[in-house]
């Protein structure tokens, strides 16, 4: 029961380029959304073709008409999304004769057993080894293994914690603030901090059960709480010969409960010395699970620039984009190429960070009631381009941000020589994005990007809950200018008779569909 | 009512904040800062939609929702919320505004569709303006509902682990 819908046919080669002798000839694509539309783009410049799959909750989305064949799932009626149903997943790209698989990110992008699965089938799982991803997607175990290989860490428990007195007994030791964590954990679910004892029986039972339910297991531990640090990860890149990278940090300090919101490339807080030794702290920890393919070791790092080994990400990260901005390499290119067992082209030496590179991460959010999602359909949609300018999206007008999935309209990724230069451009790209029908972050944006703070780099992963008292940016008069509409609405809905002098004229300009939206309220 | 739109002669705009813009009828296309007149203009095209012309920038704009005299706009992605009145209208709301006092109540609804959480508050607790009443789950984010105004909570009628429809009302408090 398979259904092709041919929506693209590719052309094949064009002339000059070369071809490449892959062994890899069609990607099944695990996921949706821009990240599907980045993977594809890729992969059509490597000539690879790629199966998208086409689901009931978005079937005109936009990155189905990426790909070389859709497979239509629409019907399909299991409570699983299809994005997280293993075998399913397994038999489409069985049935689509996909010979590798890319997961993306969240979904199944870390799961060892999704891994497992795909090489038992023969089929290529382009990320790390199931061993690796079950290594460091347990949190327990992946501070084991940095213990051992000497990777400077915040003090913690030796393994999971069985109990509330256990917990206390162990916090007592390292001193409080501590954090509690899920030991499969990521993305802040599971995570509580405990400033004094009396309270770690309410959070620990709090953390333990919200494990239970995000991650499928109970299993919490301790650390210290590193207070106002910031967060620096560094990109990795290893083959399957054992040869290992980094290609430097990011900086993504600017998050709130745990969401990333603006990533830069380079950190200001780094300078050459310091960003060789966490690099080289990062290309261990890869080393010690024997890392292949894409992988973010996260750290976080204190005003003292003392730094920890917090976790490592085994998957491509939505940032992935500025570190591919200033170092000028493709990294889903670099996974494909690794999984099709490639060794890599370059070493530690010929990486160089060029230029300064900032992601804004435009979400469908309203940042006056505290990023509460808005979901909706988006009525039209104007994207700035140019020199410093990248967009990865997979959406366009008409495009529904569903509350299935999550919020993101688009990634603007801007770039400068500088910093400075950087956040010049990203000021103006700001100013050009046309979103209509859903609220966005973009007035979030604006307001950071001329905080003094902000550009002077003297910002935390606290920022936004301690420094900032508006998340948003409204120049003069932008209030008045609105007030002004209101009360035009108002003198045409209620004064347009012939008492008095109202401007019919000007009255014309209004859109009709303005007119629609309003009329429909009544 | 006749008699009170022939003599109209300014109308007033009451942000939430309760800012007050005045603005002459009939309604003009300039805006005066200072000693200068600047236009403003309610444009409309294909590429952008409707915006506002002001000052050589293009401005989005969209009305969220209008009800009676009550506008909400969306100007450059910030939403604005307006009570238009007229002079005798605003001088209407001053008498009943101090004849009502402060016994008024806020409903604090869900924003969006989702499953609650948790509810951190109970029927008669204090609550700041700010403070965290309702964690509600939706879009894989948790967010936390908060209250508008310092005041009372009157009722709460929402469980933790039910699912909410847009615009439900979850908490009930007694404007201090």
């Amino acid at each position: 029961m398979i259904t092709y819908i041919k929506i693209t046919v590719k052309t094949g080669f064009k002339p000059g380029s070369t071809r490449y002798n892959m062994k890899i000839k069609r990607i099944l694509i695990a996921n949706r959304g821009e990240i599907a539309v980045r993977i594809m783009k890729t992969a059509g410049r490597l000539n690879i073709e790629t199966v998208a799959v086409r689901t009931a909750v978005e079937p005109d989305a936009m990155y189905l008409s990426y790909a070389d064949k859709v497979y239509d799932n629409t019907e399909e009626t299991s409570e699983i999304p299809v994005f997280l149903d293993i075998e399913k997943l397994i038999r489409i790209a069985i049935e689509t004769k996909s010979d590798a698989v890319h997961p993306g990110y969240g979904f199944l992008a870390e799961n060892a057993y999704f891994a497992q699965k795909c090489t038992e089938n023969k089929i290529v799982f382009i990320g790390p080894s199931p061993d690796s991803i079950f290594k460091m997607g347990n949190k327990t175990i992946a501070r084991r293994i940095a213990m051992a290989s000497n990777i400077p860490m915040a003090m913690g428990s030796e393994g999971n914690i069985g109990n509330e007195e256990e917990a206390v007994a162990i916090a007592g030791k390292i001193g409080y603030p501590v954090i509690i964590k899920a030991a499969s954990g990521g993305g802040g679910r599971g995570m509580r901090i405990v400033r004094k004892a009396e309270e770690m029986d309410k959070m620990f039972i709090i953390a333990s059960k919200e494990a239970e339910k995000a991650f499928n297991d109970p299993s919490v531990f301790i650390e210290k709480y590193i207070e106002n640090p910031k967060h620096i990860e560094f990109q990795i890149l290893g083959d399957t010969k054992g040869n290992v990278i980094h290609l430097g940090e990011r900086e993504c300090s600017i998050q709130r409960k745990h969401q990333k919101l603006l990533e830069e490339a380079p950190s200001s807080a780094l300078n050459e010395k310091l960003r060789a030794e966490m690099g080289n702290i990062a290309v261990r920890i890869a080393k010690a699970v024997n890392y292949h393919s894409s992988g973010t070791v996260e750290f976080l790092l204190d005003s003292d620039k003392n730094y920890y080994f917090m976790e490592m990400n085994t998957r491509i990260q939505v940032e992935h984009t500025v570190t591919e901005i200033i170092t000028g390499i493709d990294l889903i290119e670099q996974q494909i190429r690794i999984a099709d067992g490639e060794a890599l082209k370059f070493k530690q030496e010929d990486i160089k960070l060029n230029g300064w590179a900032i992601e804004c991460r435009i979400n469908a959010e309203d940042v006056q009631s505290g990023f509460a999602p808005d979901p909706g359909k988006i009525e039209s949609l104007s994207l700035p381009s140019g020199a410093n300018i990248r967009i990865d999206t997979g959406i366009r007008e008409g495009s529904v941000i569903a509350a299935n999935f999550d919020s993101m309209i688009a990634k603007l990724i801007v770039s400068g020589s500088s910093r400075k230069d950087a956040i010049k451009n990203c000021k103006m790209a700001l100013d050009k994005v046309w979103i209509k029908g859903t609220k966005t972050t973009l007035p979030f944006f604006r307001m950071l990007i001329r905080h003094p703070k902000f550009l002077n780099g003297d910002f935390t992963t606290a920022f936004i809950e301690k420094d900032l008292d508006q998340f948003f940016y409204n120049s003069e008069y932008e209030e008045m200018l609105a007030a002004w509409l209101a009360t035009k609405l108002f003198t045409e809905e209620n004064l347009a008779d012939d008492s008095i002098n109202v401007d019919f004229e000007n009255g014309k300009e209004m859109s009709p569909w303005l007119l629609n939206k309003r009329i429909n309220q009544f | 009512m006749t008699n009170e739109k022939i003599s109209i002669k300014k109308l007033y705009a009451l942000s939430s904040e309760s800012r007050r813009y005045c603005f002459s009828l009939p309604l003009k296309h300039t805006i005066r800062i200072g000693k200068r007149d600047y236009e403003v203009r309610l444009k409309t095209d294909e590429k952008f939609g409707t915006y506002i012309l002001w000052k050589n920038r293009k401005y989005p704009v969209e009305v969220v929702r209008s009800r009676q005299n009550k506008y909400e706009i969306l100007f450059n992605d910030i939403s604005y919320t307006f009570t238009v009145e007229t002079p005798f209208s605003l001088q209407r709301m001053k008498v009943l505004g101090s004849k009502r006092g402060k016994a008024e109540k806020e409903f604090v609804k869900a924003p969006m569709p989702g499953k609650i959480v948790d509810v951190l508050v109970r029927e008669g607790s204090n609550v700041q303006r700010g403070e965290p009443l309702v964690i509600l789950e939706a879009m894989k984010m948790q967010n936390e509902l908060q209250s508008p105004v310092n005041g009372q909570v009157l009722k709460v009628t929402a469980k933790a682990n039910s699912n909410v429809m847009k615009d439900d009302i979850l908490v009930e408090i007694k404007v201090e």
